[in-house]
């Protein structure tokens, strides 16, 4: 791990370890995230996505290994001027409106833009004298947007960043990170869901309990991900015509359909195909929730561990 | 000074409504005044109670009851104001980092660029400055209204103010308390919970051991006996019931500070 402010890692840690009580909330974590790439920080609720922000922004001390971020102390003001956060949930004073926010935040941080946060306001439709208690979730969680960019910092961390937002504003969210990474900014995405990740993220890390138990690129996720083909025949298929498909990762039927899960290249299902007569055929996106799906598996089939807590 | 300012803003509104509080009350207190000045029954009756409970409401026999110094410092400066004080500078010594790390207020703030020192100083000295507006309004009000009906013959002005300022120190040490628990903990139950603890057990410990001569030298034990031993208007003010409670102040906020920044936050 280097110190270089500059052109080092955005975010490197090393051997980073949090327990609480008997409980490791982040076990081990060896993860660098690279300047300008976003990354995707995929795990189910508990998995220790959020502990591991804590300990990146210094809420928390590791009990071991150590964390970088833009090759300093996530603790030193200095860098976390250049740090958006946007928590799972702001928790601010409901009274405080989000004029009060964004001038209170932008005195701290040594002044905001006042055009680009005019600008984030009119975007996201958010009127800056309503009191944030007021607000809905929806609009909360906007607010907690523009907050975390309004000095448009180098590197954001986002926890959880579309939960409670409308597809349309997801889709805005998702246009502000995409211009935002064009202008060089580099992002830590958390999330428990899927899409939102595969629509932003360059590289992919999936915690377990802890634990990092995979390091991909979207496109890696991708070509391992399993493809869902549906066959519809003439006719019911007989078994002969079942037989063909065997080897594949599933096989089922209905009516005159053939339901196909394909692991890996699809060419068998066209060879054997091609012996039946059919009427149509769909192919369904190849979903990462399969791929994701994988490695969550024994999360709650593992009663030892469980027992163990 | 963003942070202390902030809170000092956010906190105005609940301020304002103590001071009027303590406005209404300074004024209730001192306009009765007048109506108790010839009474001499009242001194009569005093001399009947028992000890316990002439010293429990600041009676000094030197002093007459119907004397301003002596209603002053019986119906204010032994009950209303440091009870008034302490309640408030619990509240905002619990509420600087117990209260805004319970409801979860704190990360937000400390996700911009600022340490953790600073936000504990400056919100710690934001409290301090809140008290310390009430107080001096305290202060204001009493002298002013004291003069208005005539309840300042034979009441020193340095013990007057002196008595407030101790009075503040009492309260003072109070949120010093609060405060330092709250930022060991992080929560503002245990912080408030601990404070009007050590306010009520020192008081009652004031009170109980002031009727016990041998025990007597063990009432320097508690804040209480620094502020209450004597009738400050008259005889002025012992400079350990400002020192002191001032520099214990000190020590708890420090103490607070080096545990706060030392730990994990909620």
């Amino acid at each position: 791990m280097q110190g270089d402010p500059v052109s080092g890692p955005a975010i490197a840690t090393e051997g980073l370890t949090k327990r609480f009580g008997a409980l490791t909330a982040v076990d081990s974590l060896d993860l660098v995230v690279r300047r300008g790439e976003v990354f995707g920080y995929l795990g189910p609720n508990g998995a220790g996505k959020t502990t591991t922000i804590r300990l990146l922004l210094d809420f928390i001390r590791p009990t071991a290994g150590r964390a970088e971020v833009l090759g300093g102390s996530g603790a030193d003001p200095a860098v976390r001027r250049q740090v958006g956060y946007l928590p799972a949930s702001l928790d601010v004073d409901p009274r405080w409106c989000a004029r009060d926010l964004l001038g209170f935040y932008g005195e701290l941080r040594g002044g905001h833009d006042p055009a680009w946060v005019r600008a984030l306001l009119e975007r996201f439709d958010l009127d800056p004298a309503r009191p944030v208690g007021q607000l809905s979730s929806g609009n909360r969680r906007k607010v907690g947007i523009v907050q975390a960019v309004a000095h448009r910092p180098p590197l954001l961390v986002l926890d959880e960043p579309t939960s409670g937002l409308d597809p349309l504003l997801q889709h805005e969210f998702q246009l502000l990170v995409r211009e935002l990474v064009a202008g060089g900014a580099t992002v830590f995405l958390s999330s428990h869901v899927l899409p939102e990740v595969e629509a932003l993220a360059d590289r992919v890390g999936i915690l377990r309990r802890g634990v990092l138990v995979a390091l991909a690129t979207v496109d890696e996720l991708r070509r391992s991900a399993r493809t869902r083909i549906d066959l519809r025949l003439a006719g019911p298929p007989s078994a002969a015509d079942l037989a063909s498909f065997a080897g594949l990762a599933e096989v089922s039927t209905t009516d005159t359909t053939v339901h196909l899960v394909v692991a890996g290249p699809v060419d068998p299902v066209l060879k054997a195909a091609a012996r039946l007569t059919v009427q149509a055929i769909a192919t369904h996106d190849a979903d990462l929730e399969d791929v994701f799906l994988t490695y969550y598996q024994g999360e709650t089939a593992d009663p030892r561990r469980e027992a163990g807590r | 000074m963003t942070i202390a300012l902030r809170m000092v803003r956010d906190r105005h509104r609940s301020t304002g409504w103590w001071l009027v509080g303590v406005l209404a009350l300074v004024l209730f207190t001192i306009a009765l005044y007048p109506s108790v000045k010839g009474q001499t029954e009242v001194e009569n009756l005093m001399r009947n109670l028992p000890d316990a409970f002439r010293s429990m409401i600041g009676y000094d026999a030197a002093v007459p009851l119907t004397s301003p110094a002596g209603y002053l410092h019986a119906r204010m400066f032994s009950t209303l104001a440091p009870l008034l004080l302490v309640v408030f500078g619990i509240g905002a010594g619990a509420a600087a980092i117990g209260g805004l790390e319970e409801s979860g207020r704190l990360e937000p703030l400390l996700a911009n660029p600022v340490t953790r020192s600073r936000v504990a100083v400056e919100r710690c000295l934001a409290a301090v400055a809140l008290l310390t507006v009430l107080a001096v309004v305290f202060a204001g009000a009493t002298l002013g209204l004291a003069a208005a009906f005539d309840a300042l013959t034979g009441v020193r002005l340095s013990g007057l103010l002196g008595a407030c300022a101790a009075a503040w120190a009492l309260a003072l040490l109070h949120l010093a308390l609060a405060y330092a628990v709250g930022a060991a903990t992080g929560r503002r139950g245990p912080a408030v919970g601990v404070a009007a603890a050590v306010a009520v057990g020192g008081y009652l410990v004031y009170s109980l051991l002031s009727l016990v001569e041998a025990l007597a030298p063990l009432r320097y034990l508690t804040p209480w006996y620094w502020y209450l031993q004597r009738n400050m208007l008259v005889h002025g003010v012992p400079a350990g019931a400002v020192v002191a409670p001032v520099l214990l102040s000190a020590v708890l906020c420090v103490a607070g500070w080096a545990l706060f920044l030392r730990r994990d936050l909620r």
